[in-house]
């Protein structure tokens, strides 16, 4: 079960036609695969899709079971995009899901493969399309990688709605052109809470429950020369155009007419809801879509039909195109149609907003601001839309005024308790105690343990890819004169780490330090599980284990370590910095997941004190006598538990350490002021909840003593 | 509603802080109550301890379906929801909230972000400018420390700002509506709506914005000596806090050796007086093996820490961390014996003396025990290595005061300022003397450059000034600081 339990939303997910579902907007696609009869669903987990994951999971056995569906967590993209190739033969619908543009990469040597031999049954592919605030990863667009395999790319406008609308359209699509179609949907639109009118389920013609049975050869779906080149003539002989009749004869692109005939405003879908608001705000529009300038809505971004944009453009002036991303395909494309047509028209886009990063509200009402002001649709004066805008910004000039000073960054960090943290504790302070040794490179990965990158630790010199760390330290190693290390999350480990770092790293004989996380879970997406979980996504057991996988590659070299023992794992680094022993050097991290380890223990603990039971909870704490206030400790740790406070002494003028209430009791404060040596304020209390005869008789002794002692004292 | 018919709210949260769940609440609550709702968030890996986002829009039902945007647009906010001072700042800065149709709705508590918590100095953003600037830019603001409220009343603070915005009156919903949202969620339901209803009652009464604190308050010990009385404004007060320190660190003579070092500044200006009389109170009470023993077994310590663990009947356990390095144990030997063997492990570990780790069970008899003999050496402490050692730092920091007061205030103030330099353990307290005595001689060599450049009266001491006050802030500020502090020093 990951972070989040959608097992009371996947109720809903057995609705029919006519009821309301309420959610976000994962659960409504997830509705509609299954309105749309798919065979199978799979993907790999990562922002933000991640929750599409859960909530197949929490389906299997209630819903997806039941009706004869496949569901499987994929070891990776990559594993995902090729499940899709049951639709190569079989007249089977399947969806998969993953983060885009980074699981695109990954999944593309599979998806070129299933986008050129074509497919039978509809696929869908939900792509999470990464970008902009909140996202996790490097900025780039998926566009272009639709472009190449001449997959279409469907951008619904963000209504769950909609949604579900263009799941379904998108397998009918995917079945006219032959081709697997990407659906992608943004990070904002992914958590959007909505209603949907529900449809019946529809149970799957091919299922596990009804399988197949007979296979289906068809050497012209092998890509082999010279089928291939049959493949690469179809998609743009037959399966786009198809593709683009589909589009005009589904009306999968919406046309919002105004009473200006002269400009008009070409989006993509997904930009809908940001310029209709924009608009709304400018008066050009209201908030129920009516509109005084002509709007072109492209839900399909590939796919474009010519006749449909030159139609659009004819007659008008003005055009403004909102299209996020670079390259800008739609507006060349708009400018490239209207030259071939010869139509006097002038385009606007990326001049008038930022070319690149995402189309936030400031951008495009900024945007839309300075299109008006050179052609004002007819019926609006062109100084009541300055006016307006004015209004919206005018109190922006104080701002900086009034602050005076930037307001503090606030980058995400491992959380309270995290047993991640004390292994960059302990990098640290062998990297600051013993630099000969500490102070070398580190090849990092993708995960939680990216935050290492981030003060306090500032560790980790190149970030890579998932999976990537060890591979791109191979050429580090031999060059930098001392030993380096590379660290890699569990989730990356068996994502691509195996193959691509260790097999490599065995293989070429590389002498270097590899730092395995082993916490349980892909933490970082929301505790999926990963093969040495324990379990699958499904709840089936597993033996899998990182030490079994490393030996059967012929690492000998392996020392597991318990992450909070900061000392030892000290020690360890050190050895496996200055062992003679050659080739890689592996060190397993190990300590659950404490997001996962408080949501199982903290209601058990609940329970048990609430029926009166004895409950022990350790937690930390700080003298405030003791703490001069150097903050040290923060340097080495981090703990968001770990935070400030008022001094109570009045003759001290900085704030001292303190440990607040979220504190789970790991120990790691206590263990980094001993292993850096820093301050005594450090202590531990354990707090015995509802304690035994025994227990309150023993601590009524103890404290009857030491009051004596402390009152001769004074 | 505003003018196009709708409510827009933004929640700026820090992940773990629940403001999830405050956006499902009121979702669930306006659909529940017959609006048309949605809400989204931007949680992803900020999720972990970073800003997140949410935003929620509330239309009136009708057959029309509305064109929700996903994005709250800058200056076109209606509520403000903030379950945490700095976000609200963070909003201020992107543009969202604007006085002409705001309602800013926050608690006032810090979360403080890492970059705060990194200095070795304060650099805690001002608390009040934070809420004058909510103020600047809202049109109604409720401001109160949610936390402490969520404390005292064993309830979450997402849930008291549900009441409050609830109780603020600016959306259209019944508070049934919200009630039933907490309910049908499910989570720790009866301290959520205990939550709601504590909130509900504060908005209700009408806007409040309480000013955030950006500190503690002191109250300064009464009782006066002559000698003390006749002192300046600036200085009474701290001396007052000073010498019962004094007393209860060593004893009354130790108190009078404070005084004696005092006199020579307080005729001259306040402000250098002010200076010495705090930095000097503090490091005359340098936290040695011998304090910190005591202060670990005063009864008042357990007192407190039983009380930290709000777990009434609890019996509670403590294991303290020591660590003392081998500097800090033959500090509190007196001085004639252990010179010889000091100056030679200095040679032998220039970096990282040894150490003797203890986890010590001070709530134990045997443990207690321990520590509380440690405390009892306090009477070999003026004879002690340490001492000798930081008492003629001390002489030389208060030398070097007096010397510049000889030529320029300004310069003086900040070379007493650098006393502030002095804190912390072991290793770091080393690092932090090293930088005061760095700081002193490169102030000292630009002062005398600058007489030798010009007469006395005329000198230029702006330079050695800057200097002075240059390093103590980097040094202060984090980190990165302290080595650009060196090479300030260096050039």
């Amino acid at each position: 079960m990951g972070e989040r339990t959608f097992a009371e939303d996947v109720k809903q997910l057995g609705y029919g036609a006519g009821q309301i579902l309420h959610g976000e907007g994962i659960l409504a696609i997830t509705k509609a695969l299954l309105q749309s009869g798919v065979s199978y669903v799979g993907g790999y987990p990562g922002a933000p899709v991640s929750h599409m994951i859960d909530v197949l999971a929490d389906a299997n056995d209630v819903l997806l079971r039941p009706m004869g569906v496949y569901f499987e967590q994929s070891g990776s993209e990559a594993a995902a995009a090729a499940l899709l190739g049951a639709s190569i033969n079989y007249p089977v619908r399947g969806a998969v899901t993953w983060k885009s543009v980074v699981g695109t990469n990954v999944a593309s040597d599979a998806l070129s493969h299933v986008a050129s031999a074509g497919v039978r049954g509809g696929c869908l592919i939900v792509i999470g399309e990464d970008y902009g605030e909140g996202s996790s990863i490097l900025q780039e667009r998926t566009h272009s990688a639709a472009l190449k395999s001449s997959v279409p790319l469907l951008d619904p406008r963000n209504s769950l709605q909609s949604f579900a609308r263009f799941v379904e359209e998108g397998f009918g699509l995917s079945e006219a052109c032959h081709e697997p179609v990407f659906f992608s949907i943004r990070i904002r639109a992914c958590h959007m809470r909505g209603t949907l009118v529900c449809k019946d389920n529809v149970k799957p013609a091919v299922s596990t429950l009804l399988p197949l049975g007979a296979q289906s050869f068809s050497i012209d779906r092998i890509n082999l020369p010279p089928f291939t080149y049959a493949m690469e003539a179809q998609k743009f002989e037959h399966r786009l155009p198809a593709a683009r009749r589909y589009v005009i004869d589904h009306a999968l692109n919406e046309i919002f007419d105004g009473d200006d005939r002269e400009i008009g405003i070409v989006m993509q879908g997904g930009q809908w809801n940001t310029t209709v608001r924009g608009l709304a705000e400018l008066g050009v529009a209201d908030i129920y879509g009516r509109t005084a300038v002509p709007l072109l809505v492209l839900n399909c971004l590939h796919p474009l039909v010519p006749e449909q944009l030159i139609a659009f453009m004819r007659g008008k002036r003005q055009i403004f195109v909102v299209e996020e991303g670079m390259p800008n395909f739609i507006e060349r494309e708009l400018q490239a149609l209207a030259h071939e047509a010869r139509l006097d028209v002038e385009i606007h886009g990326k001049d008038l907003l930022a070319p690149n990063g995402e189309y936030v509200p400031r951008l495009v009402v900024g945007g839309l601001a300075k299109f008006f002001a050179g052609c004002s649709p007819r019926g609006v004066p062109a100084g009541a839309i300055a006016d307006r805008y004015r209004r919206l910004t005018e109190h922006q000039e104080r701002i900086t005024a009034v602050l005076r000073e930037p307001v503090a960054k606030r980058p995400p960090s491992f959380c309270t308790g995290c047993p991640e943290r004390p292994l960059f504790s302990a990098m640290k302070i062998l990297r600051e105690r013993e630099p000969a040794i500490g102070d070398t490179h580190v090849s990092h990965d993708i995960g939680c343990n990216t935050f290492s990158t981030q003060a306090p630790f500032n560790i980790g010199n190149s970030v890579l890819g998932y999976g990537m760390g060890l591979a791109s330290n191979s050429a580090v190693a031999p060059l930098f004169g001392k030993r380096t290390i590379a660290v890699m999350g569990d989730g990356g480990f068996w994502h691509n780490g195996l193959t691509t770092g260790v097999a490599n790293a065995v293989y070429n004989k590389q002498d270097a330090v590899f730092v395995i996380i082993d916490n349980g879970y892909a933490a970082a997406t929301g505790q999926h599980h990963v093969p040495s979980t324990g379990t699958n996504a499904r709840g089936e057991r597993l033996t899998t284990t990182i030490p079994g996988a490393l030996r059967g590659l012929g690492v000998t070299w392996i020392k597991t370590v318990e992450s909070y023992r900061i000392p030892e794992m000290i020690g360890t680094l050190r050895d496996a910095l200055t062992t003679r022993a050659p080739g890689l050097k592996v060190v397993i991290a190990k300590g659950e997941c404490m997001l996962e380890r408080q949501r199982r223990e903290r209601p058990r603990k609940r329970a048990r004190a609430a029926a009166g039971k004895t409950v022990e909870q350790p937690r930390f704490g700080v003298d405030p006598d003791v703490c001069t206030g150097d903050h040290s400790c923060m340097r080495f740790n981090g703990c968001p538990s770990l935070t400030l406070r008022p001094s109570p002494d009045a003759l001290r003028e900085d704030p001292i350490a303190h440990v607040d209430e979220t504190c789970v009791g790991c120990g790691v404060c206590g263990e980094v002021a001993h292993a850096a040596v820093l301050c005594p304020s450090f202590y531990e209390m354990k707090i015995v909840a509802n304690p035994g005869w025994w227990r309150r008789l023993l601590a009524r002794v103890r404290r009857a003593v030491i009051g004596r002692l402390a009152a001769l004292a004074q | 509603m505003n003018e196009a018919g709708f409510v827009s709210v933004l929640i700026p949260a820090v992940g773990g802080q629940g403001g999830g769940v405050l956006s499902e609440w009121l979702v669930e609550a306006a659909i529940a109550d017959g609006q048309v709702a949605h809400g989204t968030s931007i949680p992803g890996v900020a999720q972990r301890t970073g800003s997140t986002t949410y935003y929620v829009e509330i239309f009136p039902p009708g057959d029309r379906e509305p064109t929700v945007s996903l994005y709250p647009v800058p200056g076109a906010l209606d509520v403000l929801l903030a379950p945490e001072l700095l976000e609200v700042g963070r909003m201020i800065e992107l543009g969202f909230p604007s006085p002409a149709r705001t309602t800013i709705i926050t608690s006032t508590h810090r979360l403080y972000s890492i970059q705060e918590k990194l200095a070795l100095g304060n650099a805690i953003y001002p608390a009040d400018r934070l809420v004058d600037a909510a103020r600047a830019f809202s049109r109604t603001l409720h401001a109160f420390d949610a936390l402490a409220l969520a404390r005292e009343h064993r309830t979450e603070v997402n849930a008291i700002l549900l009441g409050a915005l609830a109780g603020s009156g600016v959306l259209p919903l019944k508070d049934d509506a919200y009630r039933g949202a907490i309910r049908a969620k499910g989570v720790q339901v009866d301290a959520n709506l205990r939550g709601f209803e504590l909130g509900l009652a504060l908005a209700r009464r009408g806007p409040v914005a309480a000013a955030a604190r950006n500190g503690a308050a002191h109250a300064a010990p009464a009782a006066d000596d002559p000698r003390v009385a006749a002192m300046p404004e600036a200085v009474r007060p701290i001396v007052r806090q000073a010498l019962p320190r004094l007393i209860d660190y060593q004893d009354a003579r130790y108190a009078e050796r404070y005084l004696a070092l005092l006199q020579p500044f307080v005729a001259g200006d306040a402000e250098v007086a002010a200076h010495v009389a705090r930095y000097l109170a503090l490091w005359m009470t340098y936290e040695d093996a011998i304090r910190v023993a005591d202060l670990k077994t005063r009864a008042a310590r357990f007192t407190r820490i039983q009380g930290e663990a709000r777990t009434p009947g609890a019996v509670v356990e403590v294991t303290d961390y020591l660590k003392p390095d081998l500097d800090e144990i033959y500090g509190i030997l007196p001085h004639a014996l252990v010179a010889p063997f000091a100056r030679w492990a200095e040679r032998r570990w220039p970096h990282g003396r040894p150490t003797l780790t203890q986890h010590v069970r001070t709530t134990t008899v045997l443990g207690y025990l321990r520590v509380w003999l440690l405390g009892r050496l306090r009477r070999i402490r003026p004879i002690s290595y340490r001492a000798h050692e930081e008492f003629a730092l001390i002489t030389r920091w208060l030398a070097v005061v007096r010397r510049c007061s000889t030529w320029n205030i300004e310069l003086a103030r900040e070379v007493a300022r650098a006393g502030q330099l002095v804190k912390g353990y072991g290793d770091v307290r080393r690092r932090m003397t090293a930088h005061l005595d760095r700081v002193l001689a490169a102030t000292l060599a630009a002062a005398e450059k600058a007489l030798r450049d010009g007469a006395c009266e005329s000198a230029d001491f702006s330079q050695a000034t800057r200097l002075a006050r240059d390093y103590r802030l980097l040094v202060l500020s984090g980190p990165d600081g302290e080595r650009k502090a060196e090479a300030l020093a260096a050039s």
